[in-house]
């Protein structure tokens, strides 16, 4: 199932070329905020709203929209938390073990959805990249979770892109990391149901339609079990917390001014930014050498 | 005006030695629970502050004494930490560049809480009493000038830190600070009229009644308008959101199984941690 908010944040099933609306459904969820109401689905959906969502997908009496027609909203406007992990792929391979595992949080009023901009700010980084990156939505409440039980607190997935600043404080993931714009996701939810082998992925990123990521969840160093694992062995992960698993940094290149960013992991759908500077900065196009060589240890 | 959750998270003002119940004050605000509720009403305080001063006239409370407080912001949107902040009792000739890190909302514990210190392989546990704002207001792009306009109160804090887990030289700020139960805050949030001077506040952090840390907000390094200008340049902050301001780093000592921790700032109450620790590890204890 693929649950997106639309327009005024109104909630929807993206079924093939449609969204149903499905605020009707959710009117006794108690939610002051969007995000309350996402997760308060996310809370109860394989006890209520699973069903009730399947019917309104097959009710002649829902509102039925065709999705062109719409724009489409961050599905998590603002999560309670975003862990993202840090350095977490093999690197195609080159590494021979994954390094230490390490995380870091993000800013949740990074957040933005399809259709949004990136915006860079002034500061002098030395370049800001762009790190397509796998998604975890939690769904039941995580905490000190063995690694065979991660899967159960996991309800779906989610295309993300870690915006990264670059040289502004080494090492500083809140420099680097979470700046207002620099967390665009989307642009939709799919419930795990529909990814049969979350670790076998792949996850694409084009610039302006050049293709610069393209790697596979099979490269990730940590795997999502543990992953799951030893994050709730730090800190509760609650319904609509997102864990984003990091990124292969082979294929990375500067954002800047006018760029379209475009990503898509197999069975999430095609997330599609904008991105704008106003100091019209300019580096170099295509991918960055320097980087991928640096991660992998060449 | 000293604004508490107590017992079961009933929302209160502190007044002398008794606390008022506000619930039926403030039980319209849409929320799903005690932390947004908090959030919301500093975000609409200016509706609520007449009617919460009347009902403190009224009211005549119930003794503090007869209470358990809890964190006054017991989920906030977010709290941002300030890095290496303070000049150390002046020693530092110039602030560092200024810096900080997230920390995990669902850390925070109230008064007389419990802090429980992972198994994991660290060289050290240690307590940093520091000065919390508050947000009042959704702050985003806000010049130095402006920043105190953005602030709604003051919380005693205490970063719980966990050294030696990162990797070498890389920020590891996630594993050293975010633990489960590493953010007390409370009892009281006091709201910013009730504080003075901010930049002169004295914090105080005793363990099992031996002082540790003893130090004043003048010694700051990026001051409370600088580093709400800088923070609020990345990041938008929205009612509630908890800023830590730092630690000065002279008289940390290592927390360990057993210890009881009292850490206050004049005029923000008094905060009492138990600490629980299974591998019963010892550290040698610092004195004064």
């Amino acid at each position: 199932m693929k649950l997106a908010f639309f327009n005024d944040y109104q909630l929807g099933l993206v079924k093939d070329d449609f969204i149903i609306n499905l605020m009707s459904v959710v009117s006794n969820i108690n939610a002051p905020t969007s995000q309350d109401l996402i997760n308060g689905v996310i809370s109860e959906f394989n006890t209520r709203y699973r069903s009730l969502f399947l019917n309104a997908s097959i009710s002649e009496s829902e509102e039925k929209i065709p999705l062109s027609q719409v724009e489409l909203r961050a599905p998590l406007p603002r999560p309670g938390k975003i862990v993202a992990m840090a350095a977490n792929y093999m690197e195609n391979g080159a590494l021979k073990e994954p390094k230490p595992i390490n995380a870091f949080f993000k800013s949740p009023e990074s957040v933005i959805g399809n259709g949004d901009t990136v915006i860079l700010p002034p500061n002098k980084a030395t370049i800001f990249h762009h790190e397509a990156e796998f998604g975890l939505v939690i769904g039941e409440t995580a905490k000190d979770v063995r690694p065979e039980e991660a899967y159960k607190h996991i309800f779906g997935y989610i295309n993300f892109i870690d915006v990264s600043a670059r040289g502004l404080h080494a090492p500083s993931f809140f420099w680097g990391k979470s700046w207002d714009t620099f967390g665009p996701m989307g642009p939709f939810i799919v419930t795990a149901d529909e990814i049969p082998d979350p670790q076998n992925i792949n996850v694409n990123l084009w610039i302006n339609g050049d293709i610069r990521q393209t790697y596979n969840t099979n490269d990730m160093g940590h795997k999502i079990p543990r992953i799951i694992e030893w994050a709730s062995s730090i800190t509760r992960l609650e319904a609509g917390d997102i864990v984003i698993c990091g990124t292969n940094h082979q294929g990375l290149g500067a954002l800047q001014d006018g760029d379209k960013l475009e990503m898509e992991a197999d069975g999430l759908g095609r997330l599609s930014v904008s991105v704008r500077d106003d100091l019209k900065r300019e580096w170099p196009r295509g991918v960055d050498k320097e980087i991928a060589d640096r991660v992998a240890g060449r | 005006m000293k604004l508490v959750f107590y017992n079961d998270f009933v929302p209160g003002i502190v007044t002398g030695n008794k606390v008022v119940d506000i619930s039926e004050i403030i039980n319209g605000i849409p929320h799903v629970g005690p932390g947004d509720l908090m959030s919301r009403l500093i975000e609409n305080f200016d509706q609520y502050r007449i009617l919460i001063e009347n009902a403190e006239k009224k009211n005549s409370g119930i003794p503090i004494n007869s209470v358990r407080f809890r964190s006054p912001v017991p989920k906030p949107g977010k709290i941002l930490c300030m890095a290496g902040n303070y000049l150390e009792n002046g020693t530092l000739k110039e602030p560092r560049p200024i810096n900080a890190f997230l920390k995990n909302r669902d850390a925070v514990i109230g008064d007389g809480d419990t802090i429980i210190l992972p198994s994991a392989p660290v060289t050290i546990f240690h307590h940093e009493a520091e000065a919390g704002l508050v947000f009042g207001k959704k702050a985003s792009k806000i010049k130095a000038a402006d920043a105190y306009d953005y602030v709604f109160g003051y919380v005693n804090v205490i970063d719980v830190s966990a050294r030696g887990l990162g990797p070498d030289g890389g920020d590891a700020f996630f594993m050293g600070k975010s633990w489960h139960t590493f953010a007390p805050i409370g009892p009281y949030l006091v709201t910013s009229d009730e504080v003075k001077d901010p930049q002169d506040l004295h914090i105080r952090l005793s363990v099992n009644g031996s002082i540790r840390q003893d130090y004043s907000t003048s010694d700051m390094g990026h001051k409370i308008p600088e580093t709400i200008e800088w923070a609020t340049s990345i990041a938008t902050f929205n009612p509630g959101d908890v800023l830590f301001l730092g630690t000065n780093h002279q008289g940390l000592g290592a927390l360990q199984d057993g210890d009881e921790v009292k850490m206050g700032i004049e005029g923000l109450g008094t905060m009492r941690l138990h600490v629980n620790e299974n591998l019963k590890r010892r550290w040698e204890t610092v004195g004064s």
